[in-house]
Formats: C-alpha cells, structure tokens, sequence
C-alpha cells in the first residue's frame, strides 16, 4: 500500500521534473537508474537479512528518465536530486570511504575532521564535524548534498543546511546490513549503482568466505579492546561491528553481555579469559608496540591470549567503521586465528 | 601550654588507622570479579609467605600464580593501595588549603589547583617534556610546578580584587580559573590528540591500571609533603585566627605559607599526574571529620589523612562494582558526593554558623 502511494508520488515529481528539464532542454545523463524504490524497500526490508539489497534496487529501479535521483536516507527522509550530485561534503570517515570505494571521491568538496582513508581524502578540505559543526564552513563549500550520521548534528542543524538549498542525507549504519544500505544510497545518490552494487557484493562475498570457512563453534573467546589500560579500558560488547564479525567465524565475543562499547573493569577480563585479543589502538611510533603494551601489562601474563601471543592490532579502524574496509578488516582477523589462506 | 584535647591521642591514630586498615581489606576483597573470602585470604596468606620466605630466609619461594592471585595481588591491590594514598593526599592537602585561605569551601578542585595541575600535565605529554632515565618525571614536576602557579595566580587575584579574601571572592575566582585552565586543556588536547590521554581522565580520573610504582611514587610525595603540612599543624591554627596574629606569636608567615603551598601543590600535582583530577575530595572528608575533631589542625590534619584514604577508597569501591562489569570514573562518584557536601557546607557558612 505503502510503496504504491509513494510511487505516484514520485512519478508526479519525475513527470514535473521531465517537464522542467525537457523545456531547459537539459542532457540528461542515461546511467540515471535512481532506484529510489529499491533503498525504500531495502531498509524496511533490511531485517529479512537473505533478502539482497542490490538486487532489489536492480528490480524495482523505475528509471527516471530526466536523471534525477531519490533517495530514502537512513533517518526515513526522502530526498531528491535534479541530477546525481557532484558536490558533496561528508562528515563521517565511513562515507568517505564509502565514496572512494564507489569512484566519487572526486565529489568531496570537504570532509570531516576525523575523515582519514584512503590517504587521498586528507587532499580535500577539512571541515569541523562532531561537536563542533560549523555550518558556515559547510555552506562555504556550496555542496549539493552534505552527508552525515545521525551523532553529530541536532535537526535544527540540518534544517538550518536544508533552507540554504543544501541536501542533508543521513546514513547510519549500525549492522552490517545497515552498510550494505548506507552504500547502496550513497551509489544512488552518487549515479554510481552499479559500483555500489559491485561493492557489495565483494564486501558479501568476503564474508560468506570467511564464514563457509570458519571452523569455530563459539567456544573460543576473542575480547575487542577498543581503549588501551593507560586511557581506561574500554571493549567493544554486543551490537558492534566486532561483534558481528567475531559471531561470523565461530568465536564468542567475550563481553557480548554489554551493549555497545563499554568501559569494563580490568578484573574481568583477567576473569573472562579470552583466547584471543584485538586491539583498534592506534600506534603513533613512540614507546612499546600495542600488542606489546599489552603482553607487558602485570598480571595479564595468565590470560589465555598473551600466554599464546595471539594479539591482534587491528589499527586503521578496519572494523569501527560502517565502511566498505571492515570486509578486510574481518579477512584480517580470520587469518589471524584460523592462518593465513592465500 | 598544651591541653590534652588539642592533639591527636594515641587511641585515636590507632582508631583511624585500623578504619583504614578495615577498608582496605574490605576494598580488597570486593571487586567487580567475586572471589570468595577463603580464596582471597589463601592467595594472601600464599604471597605473603612467600614473600617472608625470599626475602627474610632468602630461600627460592614462588609467589601464587594464577588467574585469580592476578586480579588480587596485580591488579587490585596496588589500585586500591594507589586509591587510599591519593585519597590521604587530597584531603590531607584540601585541609591545609582551607587552613591556609581561611576558607572552608576550598579545596584543589574548586580552585582549579589540579584543572591546574592537570594543564601541565597535558602540556608536559603533549610536548614531550620528559627528564631521561624518568619517563614519567616530566608529567609529575611539570604538574606540580603548574599547580604551584595556579595557587599563586589564586592568591594574588584574590589579593588584588578582596583583601579581607572573603569566601565567595575566593571561590568566584576560583571557578573563573578552573573554566580558563579547562579550555587550555581543551585546545592542548586537541593537538595531541595522539598523545593525550582521553579528556574524561583528566576532568573524571581513574585509577585503573596503576601499580606498585604509583603506588611508592604516591607514598614518597606523601611522606615528604604531607610530613610538612603535619609539621606546620600549629602554623595553621594560628592563620586560621589571623596573619596578624599569625605574626604576633613569631611565626614566619612568608616563609611558611611559601612551604605550605609548595607541600599542597606537590600532593596536588603527583595526585593528578597519577589519577587525573578526582573532585571534591579535600572537601568532602575534612568538613566531615571536623564535625568529629573540633577545628584545631593538629587534630584535623591527622584525622583527614585517614579520612581520606576511608573516603576514597569507599568512592573507588562504588566506581568499580555499580555497574559492574563496567566502571566508572572515580571522579564522578566523589562528584556526586562532594557537590550535595559543598551545597550543605555553603548553607551552613551563609547562615553564619560555620563550621
């Protein structure tokens, strides 16, 4: 019912804007697929996880002929563009991955303060994402489309960036399904489905690798240190990227009995034992390695994880990000308990 | 000269310090993991054997291994030990600020003395400011020299706007400082971003992951500070009636407020070098324990120092098991505590009964 209302919908807005383009007589580009129903359907579908977001987008994409893309952001706005864009700001480091890894980089006009991957990104012009947004520096830039996750800004924020003619698209991704989403918008939003697609599927493909071929059955432990002892500890629980990446080879995340990233008492993890430690700390070339750091730590020399060495660092935030990288960072970890494959 | 009241009589050290001893033991035994009482005593018993053994007879003794001897003798041990020093040395420093300023609302962190400390701190990591053979000196020396400034800065602020240094001037200026040296924080972590530990260690503290050295480092800073705040106990009875009559009775008073600040901003600056700034401390348990010994310093001093370690390591207990199997920042409990002690404390003087 539901998706019938919003196709009239949006053949009213494509007949008007074909009406609009026909008289300006504009060229519209013919790789417009804007399968705007497909990113509806995908995240109301989204839980149903065998149902393949890309090939939903391939069926349902009413093809728009005048190029104007819709998308249906991960908050439930919809927006529309005249054309895919080509000027974007991105706030979150997982967008501008998501972007690079599509072939959009050359659209980011600015990016956020923590954007870091590729190493290209760092060309673009940074702007103050987080707490301290700065709207003036975004509106500076004239982007067609600012793309954020819902932690940063307040609504006000967004509708401040909305009045002066600026998209806001949210993309939040909180699973790996959710990435999925948040890259099949971004490719639509970009005139990029196929790269899109194509993305997920290497990214799918990994993934049914490493759990076709994980021999695990939950009985070993793996504990995600997101934040070393010296900063006060902090592990990653259930409904983390981690999380979901440990369950997919057969290992128990050790601390799956908290939610999100939590800061933990450094008795327990002596107490839970893990066989298996990853740490996401960043090494900046002074003072012990992490994996040192930790082997080092008195009274860790019982832990299961040290005894054997099997310490992972993990610190180009390969599985902290809803990024296409965290297919790599979970192949990293895969060979890192069950041997390299290739 | 001396009434028998006026000191701190034997029974009463050996009160405080078997509380002290009793929490600790409770400390030691209650953790976020629960280790039953019989385990915990057998691992001690163990350790302690054969730590008589090696060192007394120097006969090859090994001391108990194993998950549960870790948690107890590496991990929480030395933290609460760390926790009970630290908390002797705040209180122990926050009795002597309000001795010294004549006001009972002051303490490091309402002044801002360790957001001061903490700002050298972060300053001295983030710079790299570090004395070889003593990687940790750096941040240490560097805390206690800006702590030193920051009461300085304090006190001739104070000077300069109120010389009759009233309660509320001190605490305005106070409050004034802390935001200032906050936002010097701010910025200097913001460009070290890499360097710098998290922003909530130094504004929370924690405890967590601190050893034997700490420990030693905090027991050293404490004999030779603290031995000079309780020295000068007779000096600060005597400020608290007055500089003038401070002056009268023949006491130096350039000299020994010199010494006094020093011995605070050293307790102060190692405190927060070690566990980042934990609030409200130096407040919460001398007001308390005045109640209990009257205002006479050489009473209070003594008392403060066990107050302290109790205090502390009871908030540390609260941070560890509340939300067990995560922990909080030791500073938000004593927070918690200190502002509803800091409202009652400010009601109290406002309605001039004071304390």
């Amino acid at each position: 019912m539901k998706r019938s209302v919003k196709c009239t919908k949006t053949l009213a807005a494509v007949l008007a804007a074909a009406m609009l383009l026909a008289l300006t007589a504009c060229g519209s580009k013919e790789d417009g697929q804007a399968p705007s129903e497909g990113t509806v359907s995908s995240l109301t579908e989204q839980d149903s996880g065998e149902q393949s977001a890309a090939e939903d987008s391939a069926e349902d994409a009413a093809k728009e002929e005048d190029g104007s893309v819709t998308v249906t952001d991960m908050m439930g706005r919809t927006v529309t563009l005249e054309e895919p864009a080509t000027r974007v700001v991105a706030l979150t480091p997982s967008d501008c991955e998501i972007l690079y890894a599509i072939g959009a980089g050359d659209t980011l006009v600015g990016r956020g303060t923590y954007c870091d991957y590729p190493a290209d990104v760092l060309e673009v012009p940074e702007v103050d994402s987080g707490s301290e947004t700065n709207m003036e520096q975004i509106l500076a830039l004239e982007p067609q489309v600012l793309l954020m996750s819902t932690m940063s800004q307040t609504e006000e924020q967004a509708k401040q960036l909305e009045d002066a003619g600026v998209h806001v698209v949210i993309s939040d991704a909180q699973d790996i399904d959710g990435v999925y989403t948040a890259i099949e918008m971004i490719g639509t939003l970009m005139g990029k489905d196929e790269e899109a697609a194509a993305v997920i599927d290497g990214m799918k493909a990994s993934f049914a690798e490493i759990e076709e071929k994980s021999t695990g059955d939950g009985s070993q432990t793996v504990y995600f240190e997101v934040s070393p002892l010296e900063y006060g500890l902090w592990a990653a629980g259930s409904n983390t990227f981690m999380d979901e990446v440990a369950d997919m080879m057969g290992l128990t995340n050790c601390f799956a009995d908290l939610d999100g990233w939590a800061s933990v008492s450094e008795e327990q993890v002596l107490e839970r034992n893990p066989d298996y430690i990853v740490t996401i700390t960043m090494y900046y070339g002074e003072g012990p390695l992490p994996e040192e750091e930790i082997m080092a730590r008195p009274g860790w020399e019982n832990v299961t994880a040290v005894k054997n060495k099997a310490i992972l660092n993990l610190q180009n935030n390969e599985l902290s990000r809803p990024a296409p990288r965290l297919a790599e960072g979970a192949k990293m970890l895969f060979d890192f308990v069950y041997g390299a494959t290739e | 000269m001396k009434s028998h009241r006026e000191r701190f009589s034997a029974p009463e050290y050996l009160f405080f310090a078997a509380l002290t001893v009793a929490v600790l033991c409770l400390c030691v035994c209650i953790g976020s993991v629960n280790i039953p009482l019989g385990e915990t005593l057998s691992v001690f018993w163990d350790a302690l054997s054969s730590f008589v053994q090696k060192f007394l007879f120097h006969k090859p003794a090994d001391f108990p291994e194993g998950t549960v001897s870790s948690i107890l003798l590496t991990v929480r041990l030395p933290r609460v030990l760390c926790v009970a020093l630290s908390g002797a040395a705040l209180s122990l420093a926050g009795a002597a600020m309000q001795g010294l300023l004549k006001n009972p609302l002051a303490d490091g962190s309402t002044l801002g003395v360790s957001s001061g400390a903490a700002l050298g701190a972060v300053i001295a990591i983030a710079f790299g400011i570090t004395f070889p053979s003593l990687p940790f000196a750096g941040t240490m020396v560097m805390a206690v020299i800006f702590a030193f400034l920051s009461l300085l800065i304090l006190l001739a602020l104070a000077e300069k706007l109120d010389r009759s240094l009233s309660t509320g001037t001190i605490i305005l200026i106070g409050v004034i400082y802390s935001m200032f040296v906050s936002s010097l924080m701010s910025i200097v972590i913001t460009f070290a971003q890499d360097r710098v530990r998290h922003i909530t260690f130094w504004t929370m503290g924690s405890l967590q992951g601190r050893g034997y050295a700490d420990a030693a480092v905090l027991l050293g800073a404490l004999v030779l500070f603290g031995g000079i705040i309780l020295f000068h106990a007779r000096e600060l009875n005597a400020f608290a009636v007055g500089e003038e009559n401070a002056r009268h009775i023949g006491v130096n008073v350039r000299r020994v407020k010199l010494t006094l600040l020093i011995a605070v901003s050293g307790l102060i600056g190692i405190c927060v070098s070690i566990g980042g700034v934990i609030g409200f401390v130096g407040l919460v348990t001398p007001h308390m324990l005045r109640m209990l010994t009257g205002p006479n310093h050489r009473r209070l001093l003594p008392a403060s120092l066990f107050g302290g370690a109790c205090f502390l390591m009871l908030a540390d207990l609260v941070a560890r098991i509340l939300l067990n199997p995560r922990e909080l920042n030791i500073g938000i409990v004593t927070s918690l505590a200190g502002a509803v002690v800091f409202v009652f404390i400010f009601y109290r003087t406002r309605r001039g009964s004071g304390c």
